[in-house]
């Protein structure tokens, strides 16, 4: 096992990932491997997929399966090794069946009978029949593979690329489920897996690229904005009760809406209340499911801190994507996995029927009482932002706000994430606070007040809603003629996992500049490869919170 | 033995720890529930071999106990039973064979239940249902790892007996078993001759380290001698539930085509669980039974050799078969680290 794709990779060896019988997010040795051999699988079906595409022979139903494949192994997505072995196999039928297409389409095309010549690498990959003989296979399928030969600088490029497209295919999967799947998409990751399987070695080209997987998760995240506007609504602000309702409960983690929605009808009319958890609070935004009067709440924190509360609630829980930890003992009998996610020894559903966890709720005890009355509020996605315009440009070009920053990202337990909450709190009464993903949980309780009837703090969604983020920064920039580097806004992002990756490429192909990244730099890249994107990108590392907040506010008034 | 406490760390099988004092004299698994966490084992006597775990270091004593619990290999190869296991030095470090998550932390959970069913299903076989009543903690329903037993209580008598679970967790509180009436049997004599539908009972569990383990896509073989087909079925019965992937096939075995029981439970199975097979095995069948004599020893002694996958084999019933099914894996060339076995002991 070696993994140190995301930031609570250990960092205490020489060379830094967690490379023990068991990662740092729980993740053991055996199911690491298989997620190697599993995306070295999905390259091999990508080399194939490319061609047959570029000859009219697209497989879309290959891409989806790549897209879920490749989101499985996320950070905190699935854990179970059973899983793995059969999406293993899997991926060899699904490749042998985009290696005939496209074998088809070229004799088709040929003027004589011609046999195409066999692919490569991963697109001969022959699956071992049992987890032993798959977990061998890995040994030469591992993150650092060619690291003799082409150097940590290179290998490092490669993980970049890799967790890149880990984001994009997380979000482009989220889409997905809403029905707006795209063929330019799948295109894009199909490409960027096949240029990983030929081993690319050149690190201008790998650097160039890069910023070209940052383009894609652009489209791909404009995607996904379309997919859940185009089905739920535009997100509208909402307050939203942050505490327990006396009755029976049932609790949704993770990001998606299509499962909490589909829950959501579920259980109409039943006396069952929905809470949301972690990355589901903006849920309560979106006017198609804040509709639902049983969806009464949120309830707990980031994710980091599952473990304690679902233990507390007194009802099941459901976890749809990713962000799942290991389900302690006093709740693993009433957890439920959907979607992408999974942990060995817990129930996982299929199809979004969710009559396994409506039993569970009804006959657990829920909240005897209600707790006292505390509100969050969410909703100021880009479409509630923007129709305050306004008001904010007129804020601005008064006087009465200073700056904006942006504080968001993933919440974690790694040391060091106080920077944000600090980094937030700190910041002046003059100053907007945009926010997104569960970082926001580390003050999001705090009352900052207003700034001339808009709030200072203002929620833009999930992690999964930083193109509405983008949206808003553009159309800012727009209203003041200006480059988005010269708009009084500064970006602290807080990573823990791969959509952080993909997210933080595309800030960087839009050029924006002086992002404070933290709170530590991702593992897998060089000192080199992280002088080079602070050289030409102006990326910076987070200090101290209150430094860095003058440098910015000082750098905004120069 | 010296006169000090001694300082014991349990690993169990995920790797999670369980770290306490042990007094002179006093066993591992009495020491382990003073500090609050009860092991799983049933008899606490060294019959039942179900506290079985593996010293990795330090010094000890072990009573006696039933060689079927432990045989006496096993024993040499440093297996105990924590019931029977007493500390001789500082330390004693220990591996359990199963994960964290059967150690209960707190006390066996105790519940009052209602019988809702009483038949007899075989000759000297019944089955009981049982209804728990709503627990503060757990309301309505009643969850549980499939393997796992409950200790039963009829109200008013101090003695207890352990069955088997043979439904799955579920959220309406119901618990499955099967008992085998056994002549002058405390509690299966008071089933036979006392138990009505309505009757009270009193539940402690669940308990047991006996369960299903994660090993991939390997097959999974179950081997049943009589009642031992309890646990089994609650274990392809969670795998119809979940829909799990590894190909299973059961055999069960019984002296008498009289006592065959479970069919109708078998064949739901079998209709919900693809790749799932089972196989009645009658070691001494009457005139009308469709079938040959045969044995679950000799049907897995005959198939393993030719298992393209060697499978991962649970087997529960009597000691001697047991051990037999145990004989003829090691015959089949399966590493012993794939049998796991629960030993039902008349009792």
């Amino acid at each position: 096992m070696l993994c140190y794709q995301c930031e609570q990779t250990d960092r205490t060896g020489t060379v830094p990932g967690c490379a023990g019988p068991l990662g740092n997010c729980g993740k053991d040795a055996e199911t690491s491997d298989l997620q190697d051999l599993l995306l070295y699988a999905v390259k091999g079906i990508a080399q194939y997929a490319t061609r047959a595409r570029a000859m009219g022979a697209a497989d879309d139903e290959a891409a989806e399966f790549v897209l879920y494949s490749v989101f499985t192994t996320l950070t905190n997505v699935n854990f179970n090794p059973t899983r793995f072995v059969g999406l293993l196999h899997e991926a060899a039928a699904v490749r042998d069946r985009v290696r005939e297409r496209y074998e088809d389409r070229v004799r088709a095309r040929a003027a004589q009978p011609v046999e195409p010549e066999p692919l490569p690498g991963p697109a001969a990959w022959i699956p071992a029949q049992d987890l032993e003989g798959l977990v061998e296979q890995a040994s030469s399928a591992r993150v650092d593979a060619g690291l003799a030969e082409a150097g940590a600088d290179v290998v490092g490029l490669r993980a970049l690329h890799l967790y890149a497209l880990k984001g994009i295919c997380a979000y482009a999967y989220h889409a997905h489920v809403l029905g707006h799947g795209s063929g330019e998409v799948f295109a894009g990751v199909e490409e960027a897996l096949a240029y990983l399987a030929d081993e690319p070695d050149d690190t201008e080209e790998l650097l160039a690229r890069a910023v070209g997987l940052g383009r894609l998760n652009l489209k791909v995240m404009e995607l996904l904005d379309a997919a859940n506007t185009g089905t739920y609504g535009a997100q509208q602000p909402t307050t939203v009760r942050a505490t327990q309702v006396a009755g029976k409960a049932i609790l949704v983690s993770g990001h998606d809406l299509r499962d909490l929605a589909a829950l959501l009808e579920q259980t109409e009319d039943m006396g069952i209340n929905v809470y949301t958890h972690g990355e589901l609070l903006p849920a309560h935004a979106y006017p198609l499911l804040k509709e639902y009067p049983h969806l009464v709440g949120n309830y707990g924190g980031a994710w980091q801190d599952q473990q304690r509360e679902f233990a507390a609630f007194p009802g099941p829980v459901l976890m749809t994507s990713n962000c799942i930890i290991e389900p302690h003992v006093s709740y693993r009998r009433r957890i439920f996995t959907a979607g992408p996610v999974g942990w060995p020894g817990v129930r996982h559903l299929t199809g979004r029927d969710f009559s396994p966890v409506i039993r569970a709720a009804k006959a657990l005890p829920g909240f005897a009482e209600d707790g006292p009355e505390e509100f969050l509020t969410v909703g100021f996605g880009r479409d509630a932002v923007l129709a305050r315009a306004d008001r904010v440009t007129d804020a601005v070009k008064q006087g009465a706000i200073r700056h904006f920053f942006l504080v968001g990202g993933c919440d974690g337990p790694t040391p060091g994430r106080d920077y944000y909450a600090d980094f937030a709190l700190g910041a002046p009464e003059d100053t907007v606070i945009l926010t997104l993903g569960c970082a926001k949980y580390r003050f999001n309780r705090h009352d900052f007040g207003e700034i001339g009837g808009l709030p200072r703090l203002m929620d833009v969604g999930q992690c999964n809603d930083a193109f509405s983020a983008i949206k808003i920064a553009t159309a800012l920039a727009d209203a003041f003629d200006c480059d988005i580097n010269e708009l009084p806004l500064t970006l602290a992002l807080s990573w823990t996992e791969q959509k952080a990756v993909a997210v933080l490429l595309s800030l960087l192909a839009l050029g924006i500049r002086n992002i404070h990244l933290g709170p530590t730099v991702p593992a897998f890249l060089t000192p080199t490869a992280v002088g080079v994107l602070v050289e030409r990108f102006g990326l910076r590392t987070v200090g101290d919170p209150g430094a860095d907040r003058a440098a910015a506010l000082e750098r905004a008034a120069s | 033995m010296t006169g000090a406490t001694t300082g014991v760390t349990l690993t169990a099988s995920d790797g999670e720890r369980l770290e306490f004092g042990c007094a002179p004299g006093q066993s591992v698994l009495d020491a382990a529930a003073e500090a609050g966490a009860a092991l799983p084992a049933s008899c606490r006597r060294g019959t039942c071999g179900s506290c079985r775990a593996a010293v990795t270091g330090g010094p000890y004593e072990h009573g006696s106990c039933s060689p079927q619990a432990l045989p006496p290999d096993r024993r040499e190869r440093g297996e105990v039973l924590l019931c029977r296991t007493f500390p001789g030095g500082d330390r004693l470090e220990a591996a359990l064979p199963y994960p964290s998550s059967r150690i209960i932390h707190g006390g066996v959970p105790e519940r009052e239940g209602v019988i809702t069913a009483l038949e007899t299903v075989a000759r000297e076989t019944v089955r009981l249902e049982l209804r728990v009543e709503p627990d503060d903690a757990a309301g309505d329903g009643c969850q549980f790892d499939p393997g796992q037993f409950m200790d039963l209580r009829v109200p008013g008598q101090d003695y207890t007996r352990a069955y088997s679970l043979a439904n799955t967790g579920n959220w309406e509180g119901c618990l499955e078993f099967f008992v085998r009436l056994r002549p002058g049997g405390l509690f299966s004599g008071w089933l036979r001759d006392g138990a009505r539908v309505g009757d009270r009972l009193t539940v402690r569990g669940p308990q047991g380290a006996f369960g299903l383990r994660e090993t991939g896509p390997r097959p999974r073989w179950f081997v049943a001698g009589g009642t031992g087909l309890a646990p089994l079925l609650s274990m392809v019965r969670h795998m119809a539930e979940w829909q799990e992937p590894q190909p299973a096939r059961l055999f069960l075995g019984v002296n008498e085509e009289a006592e065959v029981f479970g069919l109708p439970e078998l064949k739901a199975v079998a209709c919900e669980l693809p790749g799932f097979s089972y196989e009645i095995c009658v070691r001494r069948p009457g005139p009308s039974w469709p079938g040959p004599p045969a044995t679950p020893v000799d049907r897995v002694a005959a198939l393993l050799p030719d298992a393209p996958v060697p499978p991962d084999l649970y087997v529960c019933g009597p000691p001697p078969l047991v051990e037999a099914v145990a004989g003829a894996a090691a015959a089949g060339g399966l590493a012993p680290e794939r049998v796991h076995h629960e030993r039902f002991l008349p009792t």
